[in-house]
């Protein structure tokens, strides 16, 4: 007997995969990277309302559940799809709503919850990386101010930002906050909104989108070494290059699981252990599982002309945004040792 | 290949905490030396114990001892045990391995003579696969079994053949037709009960790296076997024995060989008066945390596709290729931070355990399908997409 837990909807998920086959095409991910947008994959799931699942419907969302809005995420990350759908909806989305701030048109951002913006004096002030921030209609922001914790959506017309990439030429803006508290919008934090909680949700996305592309770049490694041939068969016959094989695959179901039990977790309202753990165990994954696909994948999947890249370069990305790997390793280390020895099977079964 | 997201229903949370407080008060910590996973003490008084427990034999026919429980149940159970250090031994094999299989292609007469004792915690078995010339090839194998009346006559060597010396059966893939008339190696094989006291068996100790004697050789020198203990049918052993490894290798005893020597440096480290947990310490437990999270997760995925009647046998492969890795990796990580230099005897658990855990961590990769093997099993999983073909 299964358990029953919510699962994402079958058809969402295969509707979601058909757009983003056709409108996140190997040239539109190309295109984006020298545009710095992609509207063919920002039309198709804007239109169909997919990038504001999990939002009700009173507040402008499209309604549903996380699960079914990262699972639109995780579609996004498998198609290594150019476009701000968990910034939009998962994060800046979410923000808005939990402060009783109007749901912004259009594509939308926000700051990671671990950089501290500061309200002093009537201004807003700080600096922040942010994805696709030029592109956006607002960002969105926790803020630290004389008040506590405060939301705050800002227009990108009145920062300073500029126009960076990450490592997959997806936008990385630089922005400056320098602007009067007048020009933004401003709310209070509701009492159980936190910036851990901020971040969390910006880590759970990166291990999904991360999910997602992990498992499309295995089966990309099995497709391509079928096809590839030396020494008059397929390069997939030699067991040296199954090995590679295997551990893509491995990596992958590693990435999958940990990524469907982050995500239940904080579906249900907490996931601070599951999503230090399944940042930890992605990442490992990411680092081995791109290895193996690139070293199957031999001279080809090192160039532009081959869509390896489109995954391995977001997988390379993506371990350093919303809280480094690294950072999330040693925290979840540390409330191990405080939980004590007794403590530790019944926490990683937990 | 899918790994099914899942969860523990409120009565399998039950279990696991009632076979946490059993273990607690049965075994309280400090008064017994916890071994290494499935390498733990053989001990027939406490398998008789979880026997009467009805932890033995769980997923087995209620009408032959069992308790028609769930693979998620066996596992809960399993799983604890490990961890514990518990002394599983005895009952291992029989448990994992040669029940389910009797229960699955013996006949009426063998399950009802085997199967009880196995759910008791009093049979035990030992595995009979691998011989001298035949390991990853186990095919090539030559012991052989001739027909003499109503029975088999046979003759070979078997080797690796843990507790052999002092279990009292084991389970012998040998082969019944010459390649020559079967034209290919994995026909003309098959499965035997044989009594490890029967005339003709003669048991050599082998001694193991960190120099325990329960590695065996098993000598059978025209050792007879009647009719009524041929396992399923002649000739089908290849199969059988295959649906036989995929029990061996889809479990917790996969990931959980060195699992308390993490647990133990994590003690020690909180108990040291100076606080020993630096940030050295963090990132390896949250390292390792994280791995053994995932892996049991992926774990109780396998037991309930078993249950939805699912084989798993690629996911098997591939589950305790990488997880048997990580057993090494994880204890090579803890190596390269303690400070202490592992010797004999010891001063401590935790030193005991670091011991016999890198000396015998080569056999993880090894043991039930080597690492080499098991990645050409799981790479017959990966197929080419549509798009792919």
């Amino acid at each position: 007997m299964t358990a029953p837990h919510a699962a994402a909807d079958p058809l969402l998920v295969e509707t979601v995969g058909r757009l983003l086959g056709a409108a996140a095409s190997f040239e539109a991910v190309e295109q984006a990277e020298a545009d710095g947008w992609c509207a063919p994959a920002w039309d198709a799931l804007a239109e169909a309302g997919f990038a504001w699942i999990s939002l009700p419907e009173s507040a402008g969302g499209s309604g549903g559940t996380l699960t079914d809005a990262l699972a639109v995420v995780r579609a996004v990350g498998a198609h290594a799809a150019p476009v701000p759908v968990a910034e939009t909806g998962v994060l800046a989305g979410w923000l808005a709503v939990a402060a009783g701030l109007a749901l912004p048109d259009g594509p939308a951002t926000v700051v990671p919850g671990d950089v501290i913006l500061r309200i002093e004096g009537g201004r807003l002030r700080g600096e922040a990386v942010v994805a696709w921030a030029a592109r956006a209609s607002r960002v969105l922001a926790l803020v630290d101010g004389p008040d506590g914790l405060s939301v705050v959506s800002a227009a990108p017309a009145v920062l300073d930002v500029t126009r960076r990439t990450n490592l997959a030429g997806e936008p990385r803006d630089l922005v400056r906050f320098d602007v009067a508290v007048s020009d933004v919008e401003l709310a209070p934090a509701p009492a159980d909104l936190d910036r851990d909680q901020l971040l969390r949700r910006g880590a759970l996305t990166r291990i999904v989108l991360s999910a997602g592309a992990l498992e499309a770049m295995s089966q990309l490694s099995v497709d391509y070494t079928h096809q590839r041939r030396q020494f008059g068969r397929p390069v997939a016959a030699f067991q040296a290059v199954q090995q590679h094989l295997v551990t893509a695959a491995q990596c992958a179901v590693r990435a999958s699981m940990a990524a469907d039990l982050a995500t239940r977790a904080v579906a249900a309202g907490d996931g601070a252990f599951e999503v230090a753990a399944a940042r930890v165990v992605v990442d490992e994954a990411a680092v081995l599982g791109t290895r193996a696909a690139h070293q199957a994948h031999g001279a080809m999947g090192v160039t532009r002309e081959y869509p390896l890249h489109h995954l391995s370069r977001r997988l390379w990305a993506w371990r350093h945004e919303h809280g480094p790997a690294a950072r999330w390793r040693r925290q979840l280390g540390a409330q191990v040792v405080a939980g004590g020895a007794d403590a530790l099977f019944p926490t990683l079964t937990g | 290949m899918r790994f099914e997201l899942t969860e523990l229903t409120g009565t399998e949370r039950s279990l696991q905490n009632e076979v946490r407080a059993f273990l607690a008060a049965e075994l309280p910590r400090g008064s017994f030396t916890p071994g290494l996973g499935m390498n733990a003490a053989k001990d027939p008084a406490f398998s008789a114990k979880l026997g009467q427990r009805g932890w033995l034999g769980m997923a087995l026919p209620t009408r032959y001892g069992g308790h028609d429980r769930s693979a998620v149940d066996r596992l809960i159970v399993t799983e604890e045990l490990l961890r514990w250090g518990a002394p599983v031994g005895h009952h291992w094999v029989a448990d994992r391995q040669s029940g389910p299989v009797i229960a699955r292609f013996g006949t009426e007469e063998q399950k009802q003579r085997f199967l009880p004792g196995i759910c008791r915690g009093e049979l035990s078995f030992s595995i009979g696969m691998s011989e001298p010339d035949s390991g990853s090839d186990l095919a090539s194998l030559t012991t052989r079994a001739v027909r003499d009346g109503d029975g088999w006559v046979v003759v070979g060597r078997k080797i690796w053949t843990t507790w052999a010396n002092v279990n009292d059966w084991f389970v012998v893939l040998c082969r019944t037709s010459p390649v020559e008339e079967t034209g290919d190696k994995r026909l003309g094989l098959s499965q035997l009960l044989v009594d490890l006291h029967a005339p003709g068996v003669e048991v050599r100790p082998i001694p193991f790296i960190d120099g325990t004697a329960d590695f065996c050789e098993v000598l059978l020198d025209e050792v007879y076997v009647p009719d009524e203990l041929v396992l399923g049918q002649v000739g089908a052993g290849w199969t059988q024995n295959t649906s036989e490894l995929a029990f061996e290798r889809g479990g917790p005893d996969r990931w959980l060989s060195t699992y308390l020597v993490v647990e133990e440096l994590l003690r020690s480290a909180v108990d040291a008066p100076n606080g020993a947990a630096g940030p050295e310490l963090a990132d390896l437990l949250g390292s390792a945390v994280a791995s053994y999270w995932v892996l049991h997760h992926l774990t109780v995925s396998i037991a309930r596709a078993i249950d939805a009647g699912g084989s798993p046998s690629l996911e098997a492969s591939l589950m305790k290729e990488m997880a048997t890795r990580f057993e090494q990796d994880v204890l090579n990580a803890v190596l390269a931070l303690t400070d202490l230099e592992p010797g004999l005897p010891a001063r401590s658990l935790f030193e005991q355990l670091l011991v016999t855990a890198t000396l015998t961590a080569p056999s993880f990769t090894i043991r039930g399908g080597t690492t080499e093997i098991l990645r050409s099993v799981a790479a017959k999983g990966l197929q080419p997409s549509a798009r792919g073909r």
